[in-house]
């Protein structure tokens, strides 16, 4: 009978910052901040950068609620991606408060990130106060910035949805056209099952970094393909239509290509794939 | 009493048959992929061992997954709608008729993409124990899956949809529910795969894999992986074990639910109509009308309680003792 073994901790293979391709966690996590937040500051740029934005914000997120459950035993997973979902729907309303102030009508809020930036502080002291030795004791490494990472991105991933559908960050106009229409449960159930998903399907002895950020990109996707869908429906100009028109059939290729690669990637590195057969004896 | 009451009690009636209908299916289709509390079972069983022919769908647990499917089926759902009910101006039934079971078919879609990557993913992630993809188990039981999801975001849409209308339906205006259809969506999945999961997995583990085993006992984990492999005929798989809980399991589940949104609704019309609210919905009496409701929410819990007692009592004495206790 094999025995599950314990948690092996990664080694790290390379010392400080090299920027090579597959970019490590933190790495991800400095590129997918700041892309995300210039991206999301200009809100005037095109559904689809947008779009790309979101992937490495979903990406960057994919990673901190890996870093977080890797060591329970599973059924922690999706509280930690709607845990950061909760983050961001808070830290995304605190940014939208905030978004009047230095902004330029239509073109730059460069407020909001002060919600992300909240979030992120927020999310430091919850790290802080569930390890700590005098408070709740958990003494999961790394968990002070995994949380604080949970909150940054999940208030990105949010403020970025809601820019995309509004195609602006004025408050009137994201309450009006997210909150009241209830594209708000939209996002915030797909935001979630987009972080906690990929880690989530993965989940195992044998799981690898590469296969779970593959489901990360398929879910944002799908993501941008419904988004895109709805502001079709909802567009007023045919900039927002043909912005819409582009997202659509970018988010279905994104998804088509990538859900391709992962199943194709599970099928390739599973013990076995057959057609049928029985199950394996045992004595 | 007006038309009004009795077509609000009416429209009560179809929410609460609906919301049966709706759990029943959740339950089922939680059973045939193994969401949930049985999951564990299954991704216990390759790592002690015992390789199995079990579908992992690991989406979650079921109160969020079905908050997905509705919630997306909601959104198309309402998107659709804002298209078409203005192309037939006091007929638009009729754009429901279409828009509902599109957004069910692409939330059925959603989980058919879902299920897929959870067992693909789940069963490359377990290589150490040995346990191979067979495809024939991954095609085989994705569309009993996704047509069982199909029937409860169907009806929890159904639900949504009459709830946003309530008060069209039945003739005043001022009843329309507030929220939007999406949001709606996903409060009713959220309560669906709450009660699924909380009633549901009882019956798919006592009355399925124990039956050997005497009543009440409790079960240690080394037990816990053969329950994947063997049924009485051959190599197990979950499309059995969704036509034993239709029998029983999934019923009790959407009872369980249709009971709960019936009483639920039921006190709170009878009070409103013993305070005077309905059918002119005077401001003045709404203090009188929620007090009425508590009143009859108090008394429908004490009842509950009384006939629980006196059923485990009458339960235990008829098939005990519990073996540990």
């Amino acid at each position: 009978m094999t025995v599950t073994p314990a948690v092996v901790e990664e080694e790290p293979t390379k010392k400080g910052l090299s920027f090579k391709l597959p970019l490590d966690e933190t790495e991800m996590g400095l590129v997918a901040g700041i892309v995300a937040a210039i991206v999301l500051v200009f809100t005037g740029l095109p559904a689809v950068i947008k779009g790309i934005a979101l992937i490495l914000a979903f990406l960057w997120g994919m990673d901190s609620v890996r870093k977080t459950s890797k060591y329970g035993l599973g059924t922690g997973v999706p509280s930690i991606g709607v845990l950061a979902t909760g983050f961001g729907v808070v830290g995304a309303l605190v940014g939208l408060a905030l978004a009047k102030y230095g902004s330029i009508e239509g073109v730059a809020y460069p407020a909001v990130l002060v919600g992300a930036i909240l979030m992120g502080v927020i999310g430091l002291v919850a790290g802080i106060l569930s390890n700590h030795e005098k408070v709740i004791a958990m003494k999961i490494p790394r968990l002070e910035r995994a949380m604080m990472e949970l909150g940054m991105a999940g208030t990105l991933i949010i403020l970025l949805e809601c820019s995309i559908v509004t195609g602006s960050l004025n408050f009137d106009a994201v309450v009006n056209q997210v909150l009241n229409t209830g594209l708000i449960a939209f996002m915030f159930i797909f935001t979630c099952f987009g972080l906690l998903h990929p880690y989530n399907a993965c989940l195992g002895p044998d799981e690898n970094r590469e296969r779970t950020r593959m489901v990360a990109v398929e879910i944002t996707g799908l993501i941008c393909a419904f988004l895109g869908f709805a502001m079709i429906i909802l567009s007023s100009s045919s900039w927002a239509l043909w912005n819409g028109v582009s997202l659509l059939i970018f988010g279905v290729a994104v998804w088509a290509y990538f859900f391709w690669l992962f199943i194709k990637a599970c099928m390739d590195e599973a013990y076995e794939t057959v057609g049928t057969g029985m199950i394996k004896t045992i004595e | 009493m007006g038309l009004i009451v009795v077509l609000l009690f009416a429209w009560m009636l179809v929410i609460a048959f609906l919301a049966f209908l709706a759990c029943t299916f959740e339950d089922l289709e939680s059973d045939m992929g193994s969401q949930s509390n049985p999951n564990s079972q299954v991704q216990l069983a390759a790592q002690i061992g015992q390789v199995n022919r079990f579908f992992n769908k690991a989406i979650s647990g079921e109160p969020l997954s079905n908050a997905m499917y509705c919630a997306t089926a909601g959104t198309i759902a309402w998107l659709l709608l804002l298209k078409l009910e203005p192309l037939v101006p006091g007929e638009e039934w009729k754009a429901a008729v279409l828009a509902i079971p599109i957004g069910v078919a692409v939330a059925a879609a959603i989980n058919i993409i879902f299920s897929m990557t959870a067992h693909c993913g789940r069963t490359a992630a377990q290589k150490r124990f040995e346990q191979p993809i067979y495809l024939d188990v991954l095609y085989g039981h994705l569309l009993p899956i996704a047509t069982h999801a199909f029937m409860t975001t169907f009806f929890i849409t159904c639900i949504a949809y009459i709830q946003c209308n309530l008060g069209t339906l039945s003739g005043n205006p001022a009843l329309n529910h507030p929220f939007a259809l999406p949001l709606l969506g996903f409060i009713w999945g959220i309560t669906v795969g709450a009660i699924g999961s909380s009633t549901g997995d009882v019956h798919y583990g006592a009355e399925r894999e124990f039956q050997d085993r005497p009543f009440g006992e409790g079960k240690r984990v080394v037990y816990h992986g053969k329950i994947t492999r063997y049924a009485e005929c051959g190599v197990r798989t979950q499309r059995d074990i969704a036509g034993f809980c239709a029998k029983f399991g999934g019923p009790i589940t959407g009872m369980t639910f249709g009971l709960i949104i019936l009483f639920e609704n039921w006190r709170s019309l009878v009070g409103m109509q013993l305070g005077g609210y309905l059918p002119n919905l005077a401001a003045s009496a709404g203090n009188s009308a929620v007090t009425w409701a508590i009143v009859m929410g108090l008394i429908i819990v004490i009842a509950l309680a009384v006939v629980n007692y006196v059923f485990v009592r009458w339960v235990r004495k008829k098939c005990g003792p519990f073996v540990g206790v």
